[in-house]
């Protein structure tokens, strides 16, 4: 029991560090950023360039060098974002929202295929892997990584909390995903923060990238696709566009699947997770804090 | 199949547009390739290839293309077969069924007049119909599901062991290794679950062995947390899981980081040299079943001394077989002294004590092999080697 708990935290705070960027976007362009999914993984490659273009790490520094790399890759992650936006959707801005949609998937794919063409399309073994001790605590194994791991997505949570509660531009945030006509007339430079938001998701992805290649050890050109769809509907079960909201998808999302694995079987985790999924959208569109905070970004 | 939802549709739609255009060109300035080849042209014999060339199962379709194309180098430099020289047609499968599709039909408009290749059994399975209807004889040399000649297509021959041999020998190993309880675990896909369907029941059938865990997982993910809680819970004294390597080597990393104390053993589809490197520390010990490779086999050093100087590289799993291959398809050619589908199929059934590395080879009444060849392999210091060879 505590272990599944445990488990379900564990994967729900890496659904809940890429659903944030689903939800940030939506929230202040009511895009669904299909291709987000896809930047985790650019995420994942940029760290594996990084560390193979250094070369040997010793173990002890293991930590160290892993978080340099994540900040390399979340800058990177979070240019590309900017970019992305830049180029395929800030034209796209008056156009019709199905437009924006299937811009986003081919966004998507010209990752998944421009990477597999980089970088060739076989699976590579992350050159630095989070190995350390386990102990048992009231009956659930727990590894150091993966404590380690939690905090730092804890720490980017709060972080990003902090930025759109008390900032200048978080509040510029909010303000655009209200009514963004108001906001440009109030003399707030509706672009620079648009792009902003894509900058903040897209390097979160990116650090959940880095995170899922030192902890799982394998990194593919396809690895996003799947956890992308997780994170929307860890989004959507928070009530998508809301922060606090994905948060807590992305955590009940984990709970949901560990505890639905144990219940039905390990081959039926994906279709109750996704069965809830369905559930939320037809029961609680908005996700469990989508009406009582209306406050969106 | 596995990842591309999105992406198989597309491609599709996009394959389909090759397809009819490649199809109508073969149909206009081809004048029918296949006639032109059965009446003696002199131009080469093609043999198609449907292999995965990108996707996961990439490097495993590199080291099939390179041991055909070195059986066709030497065949052509002993003078060819009827006169002709030989030509392979690789198309890509990626070990996804659309894919392989496409790529069949590809290869059949090309004008080949037989198929030497089929890695992925969900993948080559769809392609059986297609070079049946196009009386194209298929020489598989890696898939090994019972599906593949559970048809009855009388075009379709395996050189590789199928799924029941293997099962057998992975009961055989664990037997005589006495492991007393089995967790067996498949990826869902029609090779994995074939193993894992068709070890159950003759564990089930033998009596001496229990399973206490038969489950599956969803491939291309990363967590597998679900199915290792499962695992713990069942405590077998052996795992045997049954799909391919990218998945089965998290899979045995999170289960040696999980604290599991028995022994891991894997199937065919996972004996690549990237399951010890995703695996890490933890690889070390683990078995698996597998046919012959190069490495493992007596009497192969010559061979892979010509393997290395013509591609620079190791040769792999499924390099013999696809060399194999090759060297049956023209010895049926030349047997049948037709390159007609028909008459090549009379002659593969008429084969009796051809050698291979899988030894002399007489195909059963199902088109397989009469035993499987399979052996038992253990990763010491991340590399495969001969722990038994069941015999």
């Amino acid at each position: 029991m505590i272990q599944l708990i445990w488990d379900g935290l564990f994967v729900g705070s890496f659904y809940a560090l890429i659903a944030l960027g689903y939800s940030m976007v939506y929230g202040i362009i009511k895009l669904l950023n299909f291709a987000h999914g896809d930047i985790y993984m650019l995420g994942a490659f940029i760290g594996f360039a990084v560390l193979t273009s250094v070369g040997g790490i010793p173990a002890s520094l293991s930590i160290g060098a892993l978080l340099v790399v994540m900040l390399v890759s979340m800058l990177l992650t979070g240019t590309a974002g900017v970019l992305i936006e830049r180029l395929a959707y800030r034209p796209l801005r008056g156009a019709p929202r199905l437009a924006v949609l299937i811009t986003a998937v081919g966004v998507s794919f010209s990752l998944e295929y421009g990477i597999s063409a980089l970088a060739g399309p076989n699976p590579r073994a992350f050159p630095i892997r989070l190995e350390g001790n386990v102990f048992v605590l009231l009956g659930a194994r727990i590894s150091l990584p993966q404590i380690i791991l939690m905090l730092i997505a804890a720490m980017l949570m709060v972080l990003l909390n902090f930025y759109v509660e008390k900032t200048s531009t978080g509040r510029a945030m909010r303000a655009i995903s209200l009514d963004r006509n108001a906001s440009l007339l109030m003399g707030i430079n509706v672009n620079q923060v648009i792009s902003r938001t894509f900058f903040i998701g897209s390097a979160l992805a990116g650090a959940a990238g880095v995170m899922a290649g030192a902890y799982y050890g394998k990194i593919d050109f396809l690895m996003g696709f799947i956890i992308g769809l997780k994170a929307f509907t860890a989004a959507v079960i928070g009530g998508i566009g809301n922060i606090k909201g994905a948060m807590l998808g992305g955590l009940v999302l984990g709970f949901v699947e560990a505890f639905g694995a144990e219940w039905f079987g390990g081959q039926w985790r994906d279709v109750f997770a996704f069965a809830v999924l369905i559930l939320f959208l037809t029961l609680r569109p908005t996700g469990i804090l989508g009406q009582r905070v209306t406050e969106r970004v | 199949m596995k990842f591309g939802k999105r992406g198989s549709i597309l491609l599709c739609i996009a394959t389909a547009v090759l397809l009819t255009t490649s199809a109508c060109s073969g149909g206009l300035l081809g004048g029918g390739g296949n006639g032109g080849d059965s009446t003696g042209d002199s131009g080469p014999i093609k043999l198609g290839m449907v292999i995965p060339i990108s996707g996961s199962s990439a490097p495993t379709g590199a080291y099939m293309k390179n041991g055909a194309q070195l059986a066709v180098d030497e065949i052509n430099k002993a003078g060819g077969v009827l006169g002709r020289q030989l030509e392979l047609d690789v198309e890509d499968e990626a070990c996804d069924a659309q894919q392989s599709v496409a790529g069949a039909n590809k290869a059949v408009s090309n004008g080949v007049v037989i198929s030497v290749g089929g890695y992925c059994s969900g993948a080559t399975l769809p392609e059986i119909p297609i070079f049946q209807k196009a009386n194209i004889p298929m020489i598989i040399p890696a898939a090994n599901s019972q599906d593949l000649v559970n048809q009855g297509a009388k075009n379709v021959f395996m050189i590789n062991g199928t799924g029941k041999q293997q099962s057998t020998a992975a009961l055989a190993f664990i037997k005589k290794q006495k492991f007393a309880t089995v967790a067996l675990v498949d990826d869902n896909t029609s090779y994995s679950k074939d193993i894992n369907t068709e070890t159950k029941s003759q564990i089930e059938a033998d009596g001496a062995v229990k399973v206490v865990l038969s489950t599956s997982v969803t491939a291309g993910e990363s967590d597998y947390s679900s199915v290792v809680r499962d695992i713990m819970g069942a405590k077998p004294a052996l795992v045997y899981w049954t799909g391919y390597y990218q998945e089965g080597g998290l899979i045995i990393n999170q289960l040696k980081n999980a604290g599991f104390a028995g022994q891991i053993m894997v199937a065919d589809g996972s004996v690549d040299p990237s399951l010890a490197q995703i695996a890490g520390a933890g690889a070390d010990g683990v078995y698996a079943t597998m046919t012959q490779t190069p490495d493992t086999l007596k009497g192969a050093e010559d061979w892979i001394a010509s393997y290395k100087k013509a591609f620079n590289s190791d040769p792999g799993p499924y390099s013999t077989q696809s060399y194999d291959a090759v060297r049956l398809a023209a010895e049926a050619i030349k047997q049948a002294k037709s390159t007609d589908g028909a008459a090549i199929i009379t002659a593969l059934e008429a084969i009796d004590g051809f050698q291979m590395f899988s030894g002399p080879l007489k195909f059963t009444a199902e088109h397989t092999l009469s035993s499987g060849g399979f052996v038992i392999l253990v990763i010491k210091d991340g590399k495969f080697s001969l722990e038994d060879d069941l015999s």
